[in-house]
């Protein structure tokens, strides 16, 4: 009935004057035409001529990348002029055989030079932007190329900046380097990718976009020959912001010596505030090789080192978190009902399963007589948390672990992987078996399947310090003056909240008591919380361990994670060297000096 | 009912059996080719596949609702048609709310693609301005009255985004009905009278880049790096383009970056560059045998809404041609007006294809 409404009556086909109202468009359509008829035939000449003179040219300025600074002001990474050997494609003809003959000239690797060419002239740049071939040239490099200048049309030596980390090795893994974006990494937002180096790893790459800045524009005009005459206007580049990290410069390079002939990580962090104060990596690498060098051997070099120095094992590498797992563990068991501080559980050095033969065997093969939470976490007995897992099963192991950050990521600014707490489905996912007791059991001393990275344990440990508060750990102090915030991403709740400051008291013991395991470190100036480890990495069911240790790669890895000073810590530090055997010989006393140090400094 | 009951009945029974096939297939192959074309144009101005690709895909969906309008009953959609408008305003006022550190308001971010209201509003207000117009057997007075006042606010909207150009033609879309379905002449004449002497009021609203280009489309050199240079540097472009142009991908002003815009509202300057006077006489053909087309499916009917309808719509497509290519060899100031079918963008080209899907659901009943 509605539609009927609007065709009641007989329309007037008079409306068709709509067809009038055309005339206005299609006789400007008709003046468009007329104006291109006297664009292009009679002043076709004239535009044409201009356009191939076209002396008006729009430059691309680059911005300065921000510099890093650690907590004290130091500068960590700085941008330093350097002569580079820059190509227009588009002013060089038969390109690859004279790349191949400036290498020959000037004695660069010709490999390198076609690599970087064939890296940057792929991806979309701007016209006329340089390609940068080689970087820090030398004053012979330069009086050649420039005496045979002619020769080599679209070739230029250009002073850049390029990016210099102060103290090399140290500090690599945090800081990372730069290198040529991928096409799809192209980040249109800040206008600033084509063609241009990014961060690939480390501050660099985490806080790209804060360092990199923001691409200006320059117009110039040109002469009938292409030269500068002047310039016309100009957009200036923003600088990229400055950092400052968190890391204590000092703290870090008395520490990195530690670590030198031997592979393993350290993380030394402020608990109540995330502050990371030192981050190592070891084995490390020079940044600087991939900022500056123009040699493809001394990179390649690097990459196939067998010991992986690119590798930042603080917090990608993937360890048993081994016995420090316990004063957690023992939460959980206290939290769950499990045990409380007076249960007393027999050791004699095995374990057994109902129904299973096989015994779990203790670190001390006598065992440690009748324990309770409190000696279990000072002498580290085995027996006792093989017991306690067993009780508490998989079903309330895993729930624990992952409220104290296991098998997810820290949001640490840095690159890290979330480790692994394994329960009953990965198991049958990844394995392809079912989920034993015994495997519950190897959780109570932190082995079996778990992983965990050394800033994840940091983080549990730190939670434990700060009463269940979880803060996030950071790199970044400032970004241009202004200070990043302490971020709180959650807390930890017990049913008896007095058993943080009871487990802290059990740790405190683990360096106190004659019989700790980490009594070795122990000061009579202050007091440390901590727990060593020592992380099995081959089975030695059949095997003793005596005969296992002759190969170098199978021997256990030594933990120490500890903070001080007690009561109000100051300082986390956990300590892994791979393959050092001893938690307490080898990783507690790198912990101690480092404790030292910066508690003593202040 | 119309005034052949007979011919109705017989042309809807007809189009029954082949629904599917039963196309304008001569328009649908010229907005093809026009399509195309604007691909390859964008790829030689941006030489950017990715942007080609997002283009095309907003091509298809365009292509989609095309042919789905074209097939569509218009007389059952009026009622919807009536009210379409609200959805367009319902938008322009998001678009304005949204807060967005950008300078201008145009677009609502939708994720991986943006859209633009006012581009939607242009198409939805002359359908339901028709339809209003239309649902009576005679045009009440006070009907034009709604429909101008609702324009100007519609207008007004897209103005403070701002987007001269695009309000503009926001503007048109609403006042043409009126015009066409016979506004008293004198009552144009004052509505003239009163927007001329209203032209000051504007000129002190306009932003100062607005006011800029509109001054500097007087005297390009005064500028020839601000607003001028765009007019100098695409005026170049066609110019060196000469009577049959560098060839496709050879136009140095583009590809060299000198043209600005040149994917979006400058295309018309690659097209003339590469392809020269010939190409811009073969581009012009085309837009008016399209234009041509639908005027004769408007013509045929003799139904006031088909009337109005086809009208405007046929107008807009025109005069964005007109004020683009205008534009762009500079004897019309600069204002952001894409050219229909070849620029990028994807809310322009889906709502043109929609107004074409439109007028040819018009074939229908005649």
């Amino acid at each position: 009935m509605k539609i009927k409404k609007f065709f009641s009556v007989k329309r007037d086909s008079d409306f068709n004057k709509f067809i009038v109202y055309l005339i206005f468009p299609i006789f400007l359509m008709f003046v468009v035409l007329l104006q291109t008829i006297n664009l292009t035939v009679l002043n076709g000449k004239k535009y044409e001529t201009q356009s191939e003179n076209n002396r008006i040219v729009s430059r691309t300025i680059y911005p300065t990348r921000g510099l890093i600074y650690d907590t004290n002001g130091a500068l960590l990474v700085e941008n330093v002029p350097s002569s580079q050997l820059n190509l227009v494609p588009e002013r060089s003809t038969n390109t690859i055989e004279k790349i191949k003959e400036i290498a020959d000239l000037l004695n660069l690797e010709e490999s390198f030079l076609l690599d970087m060419y064939e890296n940057q002239i792929k991806k979309s740049r701007y016209p006329f932007q340089p390609i940068i071939l080689a970087k820090s040239l030398n004053d012979e490099q330069i009086a050649l190329i420039s005496v045979s200048g002619e020769k080599f049309q679209g070739f230029s030596v250009e002073t850049g900046l390029v990016r210099s980390a102060v103290n090399k090795k140290s500090l690599a893994h945090v800081l990372g380097y730069l290198g040529y974006s991928e096409l799809n990494d192209t980040n249109e937002s800040s206008g600033f990718s084509l063609g241009n180096q990014i961060g690939i790893s480390g501050i660099e790459k985490t806080y790209h976009d804060q360092l990199s800045g923001k691409l200006g524009t320059r117009i110039e005009e040109k002469n009938v020959s292409g030269e500068f005459v002047r310039v016309l206007s100009e957009n200036n580049a923003i600088s990229g912001k400055d950092l400052k990290l968190s890391i204590d410069l000092n703290l870090q390079n008395f520490l990195t010596p530690f670590f030198e002939g031997q592979k393993g990580a350290l993380v030394a962090l402020e608990p109540k505030s995330g502050l990371i104060k030192a981050l190592i990596s070891s084995p490390s690498y020079d940044p600087n090789v991939f900022n500056s060098s123009s040699s493809l051997a001394e990179i390649q070099s690097i990459f196939n080192n067998d010991d992986g120095p690119l590798f930042n094992r603080a917090t990608m590498g993937n360890y048993p978190p081994a016995s420090t797992i316990k004063p957690i563990l023992g939460l959980a068991a206290l939290d769950e009902g499990i045990v409380d501080w007076n249960t007393i559980i027999q050791d004699d050095g095995e374990f057994y399963v109902e129904g299973d033969p096989r015994p779990y065997r203790g670190w001390k093969e006598d065992g440690h007589g009748k324990v309770n939470l409190e000696r279990a976490i000072v002498e580290s007995s085995d027996i006792y948390f093989y017991s306690t897992a067993y009780d508490l099963t998989i079903k309330k192991l895993e729930p624990f672990l992952n409220k104290f950050g296991f098998g997810d990521k820290t949001e640490i600014d840095a690159e890290e992987s979330t480790g692994l707490v394994p329960n009953e489905k990965w198991k049958l996912g990844y394995i392809g078996d079912f989920w034993f007791k015994g495997d519950s059991i190897n959780l109570g001393i932190g082995q079996g399947y778990m992983l965990s990275t050394p800033i994840q344990i940091s983080q549990a440990i730190a939670i434990i310090a700060n009463r269940g508060e979880i803060i996030k750990p950071r790199l970044v102090e400032e970004i241009d003056e202004l200070a990043t915030e302490i971020e709180s991403l959650g807390k930890v709740t017990l049913k008896d909240e007095k058993n943080w400051e009871k487990i802290e008291k059990s740790m405190i013991e683990v360096i106190n008591s004659s019989n700790g395991t980490a009594n070795n470190i122990k000061d009579s100036k202050y007091l440390i919380a901590g727990k060593t480890g020592t992380a099995q990495i081959k089975s030695y069911e059949d095997q003793d361990y005596e005969d296992i240790r002759e190969n170098p790669f199978f021997r256990d890895h030594a933990l120490f994670v500890g903070y001080a000073p007690i009561p109000n810590p100051e300082l986390l530090i956990l300590v892994i060297i791979e393959n050092g055997e001893s938690g307490s010989r080898v990783a507690a006393p790198i912990a101690k000096a480092g404790f030292d140090y910066y508690l003593t400094k202040k | 009912m119309s005034r052949n009951p007979l011919e109705f009945s017989l042309s809807s029974q007809m189009l029954k059996p082949n629904k599917w096939l039963n196309q304008d297939w001569f328009i649908l192959f010229l907005i093809f080719s026009l399509v195309s074309f604007g691909l390859m144009m964008i790829y030689s101005a941006s030489g950017s596949m990715e942007m080609v690709l997002r283009q095309g895909i907003f091509a298809v969906i365009g292509f989609v609702f095309m042919i789905y309008l074209s097939l569509s009953d218009y007389q059952r959609l009026l009622p919807i048609y009536l009210n379409v408008f609200w959805i367009g305003l319902f938008f322009l006022l998001v678009v304005l709310m949204i807060p967005s550190d950008a300078a201008t308001k145009r677009w609502i971010n939708l994720g991986i693609f943006g859209f633009q209201p006012s581009e939607l509003m242009r198409c939805l207000l002359t359908i339901s301005a028709a339809a209003f117009l239309s649902r009576n057997p005679r045009i009440a007075f006070r009907d034009w009255i709604v429909v101008i006042c609702v324009s100007f606010f519609s207008f007004y909207l897209v103005f403070i985004q701002p987007d001269l150009g695009t309000a503009i033609m926001v503007l048109i879309s609403g006042i043409l009905p009126v015009l066409i379905s016979g506004f008293p002449v004198s009552y144009q004449i004052l509505g003239t009278a009163i927007i001329l002497l209203s032209m000051p009021f504007f000129w002190m609203n306009l932003l100062e880049y607005q006011k800029q280009r509109v001054l500097t489309f007087f005297d390009p050199s005064s500028d020839p790096l601000g607003a001028g240079w765009n007019i100098i540097q695409s005026q170049i472009a066609v110019g060196s383009g000469s009577l049959f142009g560098k060839g496709f991908l050879q136009g140095t002003q583009s590809q060299l970056n000198f043209v600005p815009e040149s994917h979006t509202d400058f295309i018309f300057a690659v097209v003339a560059e590469e392809f020269g006077l010939f190409g811009v006489m073969g581009l012009f053909l085309v837009y008016l045998i399209i234009a041509f087309r639908l005027v004769m499916i408007a013509k045929k009917s003799n139904i006031l809404f088909v009337k109005l309808v086809a009208g405007t719509f046929i107008f807009l497509l025109l005069t964005y041609v007109a004020f683009n290519t205008a534009m762009v060899v500079g004897i019309l100031p600069v204002v952001g007006m894409p050219l229909p079918f070849l620029s990028q963008g994807g809310t322009a080209l889906i709502i043109n294809m929609i107004m074409i899907g439109i007028i040819l659901s018009f074939r229908r009943v005649t």
